[in-house]
């Protein structure tokens, strides 16, 4: 059964999230501190984590950042802050999404629905060696789709989900631009007035993990006024 | 009863010029006079002396002429060469010789006989002739005689009214300059107070970042710092207003959504009984309408608090209505009107802000409006107009403005989102963005909203 950790100050709110999230089909923790959540996601592995941004003690960012590097589980920041310093802070601490309260129970069910989505995995007919895919032959930059595992010359490269899902996708458009919309639609379901932020942060957080020198991308490029693309040689 | 109409006093700039004007024109007067004084006393001290030192002369050449035995008086006379204009007048016996035919010996000399006749020499001046003479008498008591000599003063005449022309032009000239001396400086003392008087009409306008920069005058520093202030007290008071507003909205946030993600069960449950069933809706759309008088609260306290949050990004025309219409949950099909150059224009805005604003519009066309008609756009030089009609009774002509004001009710009804914010958000996001917006009639019935924003890229 798929875990959820909800991680809210808010007891009224916390209880009719898992109210909701249970009668969805999900198995929820809760915690109302940063500290105690940080102790559940040790003990119990949750799929996924809703975070609140404001809390007492430590505040929601500074969990994410904390809990990101101990997790590859979606993070998806529920908060009635969102001014956009606050939405690309919370996205560049580590979160993979963003839903503004107050929000409409169905939206949230189809967001966390499509953050739990498995990447799609090769088709097991196939040999292991065609499941490998070389991003970026300069750095011995390889992807297993088998295994879902990113190898830089051997050494495995930690990904989260989103992050796998967005390569993923870029990598099957390999070459091809791929607009801020299309990449929202194809990574996060998102329907037209998705945030393009989500975007920009997540291919910067990739950004920093495939590229040799993330400050002037060789492999993941901007395509200006038009979106991204990724470029295999 | 007509009140007494208030007199209109004149603008500081008139003051300033004609004081200057009136100053110039005292001193000068004052200067001009006293030259001309001056320089005619002179003038006729020195045509007195000659006169009288002539007069001298002459006397004694007659005296010694006549005390010549045998002369006769009109040879003597005829003999002296006297200055020309002057004339020369000798009584002896109690008769008149005159070197002139014409000269009137006594109405000339009325005035200095009596001292001549005392047996003193007299001057005086007489009006008797054109221009003016000053006439001398000496008397004769060799011969028993008097000598006179008038002398009319044409020179001294010219070389004054000369003067005076040259000064009264000369204070003319100053006071003109002294006008535009007086206009120049009131200009000058004038430019800060226009500056401020701009500044001014900037912050009234909602730009509460203006502030004004003495440039290091000393004498403009207090009136600036004064104003600065004034501008700081402004901007903090609107900041906490607005702050307050969507402080407000933002605590009210979490226990809305505990009450939206609560009624979601209740609203998922399959064994309501009818009425709690209908009890559910009506909480549910209570509800609905609650949060987007919260959201619209939010929204303006924030397009208050300025435009500081605005992200600007080129956005096309269509696309910016396709995701309005869905926004507001209202089929795009058929909806969408114009020329596809127009529809393919390009605006640059914060496009969630404007989306906002242009899903209230269609939602105030379908809730309020009987539904909406048709989005057309407009394509002109520089700017897209975006035409949000709807079938409703339309606006009538003096509600047009009132409309887009906060808690506006056009005829007694709700407008816009229900929170009476809709179409002030409306107004106040598409002026943020440099556009205007407006209400008409539809030709064929219902209300036209008018979005016009400024265009980027134009190809026409």
């Amino acid at each position: 059964m798929t875990r959820l950790l909800v991680l809210e100050d808010d007891v009224g709110l916390r209880r009719s999230l898992r109210l909701v999230l249970e009668d969805a089909g999900y198995d929820v923790d809760e915690a109302s501190r940063a500290e105690e959540a940080l102790e559940v996601v040790a003990a119990r592995a949750p799929d996924l984590i809703l975070v609140d941004l404001v809390l007492g003690g430590m505040d929601g960012f500074s969990f994410i950042q904390r809990v990101r590097p101990t997790t590859e589980a979606p993070i998806v920041v529920v908060s009635a802050r969102d001014g956009v310093q606050d939405v690309v802070a919370a996205l560049e601490a580590g979160a993979d999404d963003y839903v503004t309260k107050p929000f409409e129970v169905p939206e949230l069910k189809a967001r966390l629905k499509a953050l739990l989505r498995r990447p799609a995995m090769a088709g097991s007919e196939r040999s292991p060696d065609a499941d490998l895919e070389v991003v970026d032959p300069a750095s011995g930059l390889v992807l297993d789709r088998g295994a879902a595992l990113l190898t830089r010359a051997g050494a495995e490269v930690h990904l989260t989900h989103t992050e796998y899902r967005l390569l993923c996708v870029l990598l099957d458009h390999a070459g091809r631009v791929l607009s801020r919309e299309a990449l929202l639609e194809h990574v996060w379901d998102h329907s037209v007035h998705g945030d393009e932020r989500l975007v920009d942060v997540h291919v910067r957080r990739l950004r920093k993990k495939i590229e040799p020198e993330p400050s002037s991308p060789t492999v993941l490029v901007t395509v200006r006024g038009l979106g991204y693309r990724l470029d295999v040689r | 009863m007509s009140r007494p109409r208030p007199r209109r006093r004149a603008g500081l700039r008139a003051t300033v010029t004609l004081a200057f004007a009136v100053g110039a024109l005292l001193i000068s007067a004052v200067l001009a006079l006293g030259t001309y004084l001056a320089a005619r006393h002179q003038l006729v001290d020195q045509r007195e002396r000659t006169a009288t030192r002539q007069a001298y002369a002459d006397a004694a050449l007659v005296r010694d002429s006549l005390l010549t035995s045998g002369a006769e008086v009109s040879d003597v006379l005829g003999s002296i060469s006297p200055p020309p204009g002057a004339v020369i007048l000798l009584r002896l016996d109690g008769r008149w010789y005159s070197s002139s035919l014409d000269a009137a010996g006594p109405d000339l000399t009325d005035e200095v006989r009596p001292v001549v006749a005392d047996g003193s020499v007299a001057l005086a001046w007489t009006d008797e002739t054109d221009p003016p003479s000053v006439v001398v008498g000496v008397p004769l008591p060799a011969v028993g005689g008097e000598y006179y000599e008038v002398v009319e003063a044409e020179e001294l005449d010219r070389t004054l009214s000369t003067l005076a022309i040259a000064l009264w032009t000369s204070a003319v000239v100053t006071t003109v300059a002294g006008a535009l001396v007086g206009r120049a400086a009131v200009r000058q003392v004038l430019r800060p107070l226009r500056r401020v008087a701009g500044a001014a009409t900037r912050v009234a306008d909602g730009d509460v970042t203006t502030r004004l920069d003495a440039g290091g005058d000393p004498d403009l520093e207090p009136l600036v710092v004064a104003f600065n202030e004034m501008v700081d007290a402004v901007q903090e008071r609107i900041e906490r207003d607005a702050r307050f507003a969507a402080d407000v909205s933002h605590e009210l946030r979490t226990p809305v959504t505990t009450l939206t993600t609560s009624l979601s069960l209740l609203e998922g449950a399959s064994d309501l009984s009818p009425r709690t069933a209908s009890a559910v809706a009506l909480m549910s759309d209570e509800l609905a309408r609650f949060r987007l008088a919260l959201e619209d609260l939010l929204v303006i306290g924030r397009l208050d608090a300025g435009a500081r949050e605005r992200d600007p990004s080129p956005v096309g025309v269509a696309d910016l209505v396709h995701q309005s219409l869905a926004a507001a949950s209202v089929p795009a099909e058929g909806r969408l009107e114009g020329d596809a150059a127009a529809l393919a224009r390009t605006v640059r805005v914060d496009r969630p802000q404007v989306v906002r604003a242009l899903a209230n519009l269609v939602r105030n066309a379908t809730i309020h409006a009987g539904g909406l008609r048709r989005v057309r756009v407009v394509g002109l030089p520089g700017v897209v107009e975006l035409h949000v009609e709807d079938d409703g009774p339309g606006v009538p002509a003096e509600e047009r403005e009132r409309v887009f004001e906060r808690f506006a009710r056009a005829g007694g009804q709700k407008v816009g989102t229900g929170s009476g914010l809709g179409l002030s958000i409306v107004r106040q996001t598409v002026v943020n963005h440099g556009g205007q917006v407006w209400c008409e009639a539809r030709a064929g019935g219902g209300a036209d909203f008018v979005v016009r924003l400024p265009s980027v890229g134009d190809r026409s």
